[in-house]
């Protein structure tokens, strides 16, 4: 019925709209790169895995974890750092060895074996695991991380990564 | 929906008569050059949009400024861009700030009464310089360093003074960390401070007094 009738548009109207158009196009223009430059180093994937040698399967006690400690370079940024990781490694057979992470599950403080109890401890919280890395009591949600690990030549690796 | 929230926010803000003397006040008729200034306005948007972002990477201290940068443009998504846009907007910046100028030297636009208008624009000139002098030190690289060394030895030069104000310059007797930080901290807090004060002083003013028409032959006396 009405849509043949032409609608008018004034001279101030079509500025408006094309200023306001424009300004939109230059907003996203800015925009789009600017939260992909802000967000990138977030979403970046993490360095690939590596085998990462503890060194001599003959260190590892039987039947109590035992702490490797090992060098590792880690690039964050535009900076290579070298970091510790510390391992505990346990053997019933010496055949078959367990790796677990040293982070506390809970926010990621340090645990460490209290022989005397026979548990790992984590001093910020009270969290406490057996020796096999499962959860005793206190905070954490699950039990200790394991790295998968290898043997070559009587030398202990992990996949770290 | 939107207007009824509109006239909100005007009942308790007076927010349409800002508006309308920013974007509704009566213009003279004039032509393109007059819009060398809302150039530089919308390229001083450009440095500071792009130059906050840069600072999310930037470290500006010797160890860590040129790798920092090189992370910037090669690593980081987008990085090439913002760096690119803060790197070129700064010679747009100083090429339209002196062209805009011109045109207030040429149409005779800092008389009466827009003489403070004037000032307020010499000093941004500087200002502008100074964020260009200060900037070109921060990539940390053979130009930059060379630059900057070059720079501060011609500000050596001025009779009695001049020694004393290139230590200060360079807090010390040669380019160091100290002199990357104080050209930091000068390049991203204290001319930004000064051009948000000047260019506000400046924008005042343009609204306030109006802006000048074109001049005109005057009619020959009888």
């Amino acid at each position: 019925m009405e849509h043949s009738e032409k609608k008018e548009i004034s001279r101030r109207e079509f500025m408006k709209y094309t200023i306001a158009a424009l300004g939109g196009l230059i907003g996203l223009g800015y925009g789009i790169p600017a939260i992909g430059y802000v967000v990138a180093p977030a979403l970046a994937k993490s360095q690939a895995q590596q085998w990462i040698q503890l060194g001599a399967v003959s260190k590892v006690e039987l039947g109590t974890p035992t702490l490797f400690k090992v060098n590792i370079s880690r690039q964050t940024g535009w900076i290579v750092n070298q970091e510790e990781l510390s391992v505990y490694v346990l053997t019933e057979n010496g055949r078959d060895f367990v790796a677990m992470s040293n982070v506390c599950t809970h926010l990621g403080c340090r645990i460490r074996w209290i022989a005397d109890q026979g548990q790992y401890y984590c001093p910020c919280h009270n969290g406490v695991y057996d020796k096999q890395g499962n959860v005793v009591s206190g905070p954490p949600p699950r039990p200790l991380d394991k790295y998968q690990t290898k043997v070559e030549n009587d030398q202990l690796f992990i996949l770290e990564g | 929906m939107l207007t009824r929230f509109g006239n909100w926010l005007d009942e308790r803000m007076g927010w349409r008569a800002v508006w309308e003397a920013i974007f509704l006040r009566k213009v003279p008729k004039v032509n393109w050059f007059y819009t060398l200034g809302s150039a530089t306005l919308f390229v001083a948007v450009n440095q500071a949009v792009t130059g906050i972002l840069l600072t999310i990477y930037y470290v500006p201290t010797p160890d860590h400024a040129y790798d920092s940068v090189q992370y910037i443009t090669t690593q980081v998504a987008g990085g090439w861009l913002i760096r690119g846009l803060h790197h070129w907007g700064a010679s747009v910046m100083v090429v339209l700030v002196v062209l805009h100028m011109l045109r207030v030297i040429i149409y005779g636009a800092y008389k009466y009464p827009r003489e403070v208008t004037w000032m307020t624009g010499v000093v941004l000139l500087l200002v502008v310089i100074g964020f260009g002098f200060t900037g070109y030190l921060l990539p940390w690289d053979q130009k930059s360093y060379w630059a900057t060394t070059v720079g501060t030895r011609i500000a050596g030069v001025v009779p009695f003074l001049g020694d004393w104000i290139l230590r200060i310059m360079r807090g010390g007797n040669d380019l160091s960390a100290v002199t990357l930080a104080r050209f930091f901290g000068a390049h991203v807090w204290v001319l930004p401070a000064t051009l948000l004060l000047l260019v506000g002083t400046h924008l005042f003013l343009v609204i306030r007094n109006g802006i000048s028409e074109i001049p005109k032959r005057e009619a020959r006396k009888q």
